[in-house]
């Protein structure tokens, strides 16, 4: 399953903002209601204290008392209470001044209102203390206002609950969409990154943004592969280009008798020129090829170096060397029989090339997460400060031409490119003498 | 006393000339082939695009087809399958310009039974072409025993004697001696020991193989058998009396 975090981080964002915006939205809508309501209520409180106040200019507080008597007798919703100067009750809606409500003022209007809550519901009061000491309170219930409200949050919840889930829903559809669009898109890249550079997309291309995309990719792949069907025409044209005068210059030296010897050395160069352009040829194409698993199979390691040691060995006692190899049996890699071979020998044969006799030759194959490989040699290793460089093309050193070694460069480059073909790691361990040629392959299990 | 008594074109010739088909678009090579098969005393026929090489080997009998790869009309590697469809039963030797290792496992991997790379020496060219010759022809009578004068090998017991005394030999020398008994007579070239007895398809540069052919050469000189003896710029040549017998 592709992990497409990034369009998962997307979508979630714009869910939450978009809810964000929806919530804040409904907060203002609340507060504005909020607002709205309490101020009718203040009104209506207004209104009470006016109609009370008009009754008091006219025949003081006995016109009260009546107001008071009627209104708590009719059972209107607001709060009304009269007291003489000793606090007892002369008329109102309930039994008791409230204890928290400390009388200001003596006018019949909306200044200093002050919010008291009886049996857990919130009122608007008015407490005046009018001339004589007599107390009047006059109040108008903030419990419509609490209720609506109430059921304006429960309404919000609701619905910023549902915006949620319904931004979420959108965004993990939307999220989907584009991951198994772009999904196709990288499987195919990882297809082509896996050396199929023919793998294309099926089905129809739609016409929209991916689809446009698409076919741009399309369209670059046709061309990369074109490119790499003209260099590999390329360099079949030029094996062909080369090697037919060749041929028919070998069928000419054939004809000539009598000079052996210029014949056959002229047939050695003759050879060394086409190993030269062979290994040029090997180098490119493993570069080529290089990560693409293509034309690999399970081969025997272990059975291939001992081939190749099992050749070279000979050749090295001959020149004097101290051959020894240990070889862990039965490792299989995904590899070219062929190309590992040609890569074991060049390491083989530039090993016997640079020792003298008496130096060692060993060969090391251990089993491990990764197989080594180790070619080692205490001959005279790689002069001050070449490193790595050794595996470049064309790579000699200046000592070589001095002691008469002959070469092009050419074997610690292809060897570099087969390695690099096969995804093992190739380097070279710091030794105290001669030279140590260390390969890791990938393990592929036997059987 | 030989028992698998190989036979080369000259010899079988007296019967019924074989017939060799090179299909080659270069004239001057086609004629050098010519050459080499008229050498060998058998009869070239020459045909220069894959569409009318590939009718010709199937309405003639021929034992060998020497093939070219980039061909007017394609691959030659591409048309052996159709050349076998056709019903022939030649050796198909591919002589090719695509001569990196890669190419030659690919070509004998899709069937055909060697591959020559251009520049090719002719004397390559024609240890190869008598090989795929004597191949087609070697009849088995008991092919555990081959014996050379003093030299016997026993294929079943891989043991080596030289006047009843045993020679111990590596198996690789061993295959080595049994590859030298089936082309006795003949030279055969370093690439055809690389390739036959080491199952290895890319020139080496160094002669490698020298080496072990010159042990095992020592080992049947000293037991008293001379039978190998190198062959100037060609190969080697293992025959009776130290190669007087002479094929190349």
């Amino acid at each position: 399953m592709l992990k497409a975090r990034a369009t998962l981080r997307l979508a979630a964002l714009m869910a939450v903002s978009v809810a964000v915006l929806s919530l804040g939205a409904m907060a203002l809508q609340y507060r504005l209601v909020a607002t709205r309501l309490t101020l009718a209520q203040k009104e209506l409180l207004s209104a009470d204290l006016r109609g009370l106040g008009a009754l008091y200019e006219q025949r003081r507080i006995i016109a009260l008392r009546q107001a008071i008597d009627y209104r708590a007798a009719s059972g209107g919703e607001e709060l009304l209470l009269l007291t003489d100067r000793e606090g007892r009750i002369l008329a109102g809606t309930e039994s008791s001044w409230p204890a928290e409500v400390a009388p200001e003022g003596a006018g019949f209007d909306l200044s200093t209102p002050q919010e008291i809550t009886r049996d857990t519901e919130r009122w608007l009061v008015v407490a005046r203390e009018l001339p004589g000491g007599f107390g009047l309170l006059a109040g108008r219930p903030l419990a419509p206002v609490d209720a609506t409200l109430a059921a304006l949050r429960r309404g919000m919840i609701g619905l910023a609950l549902a915006l949620l889930a319904a931004a979420a829903l959108v965004g993990w559809v939307a999220a989907r969409q584009v991951m198994g669009r772009i999904g196709r898109l990288n499987r195919l890249a990882d297809q082509v990154a896996a050396g199929d550079l023919e793998a294309r997309l099926p089905g129809p291309r739609r016409a929209d943004e991916f689809g446009l995309l698409e076919t741009h990719m399309h369209h670059m792949l046709d061309r990369i592969a074109s490119l790499n069907r003209a260099t590999h025409r390329l360099s079949d044209t030029i094996a062909h280009e080369m090697r037919t005068p060749l041929n028919r210059l070998a069928t000419r030296l054939s004809e000539i008798e009598g000079q052996e010897e210029k014949v056959s050395q002229l047939r050695e160069e003759m050879r060394g020129a086409i190993r030269i352009f062979d290994s040029l040829l090997d180098i490119s194409r493993a570069e080529a090829d290089q990560g693409s698993g293509g034309g690999l199979l399970p081969v025997d390691l272990s059975a291939l170096a001992e081939g190749v040691w099992e050749l070279y060995e000979a050749l090295a006692e001959d020149k004097g060397l101290i051959p020894a190899a240990t070889i862990a049996p039965d490792l299989m890699v995904l590899g070219d029989r062929t190309l590992i071979s040609q890569m074991l020998a060049n390491v083989m044969d530039n090993a016997i090339k640079y020792c003298a006799p008496g130096d060692r030759l060993t060969l090391t194959l251990t089993a491990g997460p990764l197989h080594i490989l180790e070619i080692a040699d205490s001959g005279p290793g790689l002069p001050e400060g070449m490193g790595e460089d050794v595996f470049e093309r064309f790579t000699r050193a200046g000592r070589d031409r001095a002691r008469g070694i002959r070469g092009h460069g050419l074997g610690l480059a292809l060897v570099r490119a087969i390695a690099m073909r096969h995804g093992a790691k190739l380097s070279l361990p710091g030794v105290e003498k001669g030279l140590t040629i260390r390969l890791e392959w990938q393990p592929l299990a036997s059987g | 006393m030989c028992l698998t008594r190989p036979l080369s074109c000259s010899e079988s010739g007296r019967i019924m000339t074989d017939r060799i088909l090179i299909i080659e678009d270069d004239p001057d090579i086609a004629a050098a082939v010519a050459g080499e098969v008229v050498a060998l005393g058998c009869e070239p026929t020459h045909r220069d695009t894959l569409e009318s090489g590939i009718a010709e080997a199937g309405a003639g009998d021929y034992r060998v087809i020497v093939l070219d790869r980039m061909l007017p009309g394609g691959d030659g590697v591409a048309a052996m399958a159709q050349i076998r469809a056709g019903g022939s039963r030649a050796m198909i030797l591919v002589l090719s310009a695509l001569g990196r290792a890669a190419e030659r496992v690919e070509g004998l991997e899709k069937g055909a039974d060697d591959y020559l790379p251009k520049p090719y020496e002719p004397e390559e060219l024609r240890a190869r072409l008598r090989a795929l010759l004597r191949r087609g022809a070697i009849q088995v009578a008991d092919n555990d025993l081959m014996a050379f004068g003093d030299l016997e090998i026993r294929l079943k017991a891989r043991t080596v004697h030289v006047k009843r005394t045993h020679v111990p030999v590596s198996p690789r020398e061993f295959a080595l001696i049994t590859f030298f008994a089936r082309n006795s007579g003949h030279v055969v070239t370093r690439m055809q020991l690389l390739e036959s007895v080491w199952n290895l398809h890319f020139d080496p540069g160094t002669n490698v193989v020298d080496v072990h052919v010159g042990r095992l050469r020592r080992k049947l000189e000293e037991a008293g058998a001379h039978m190998i003896r190198s062959v100037r710029g060609e190969g080697y040549l293992f025959a009776q009396n130290g190669g007087d017998a002479g094929g190349a």
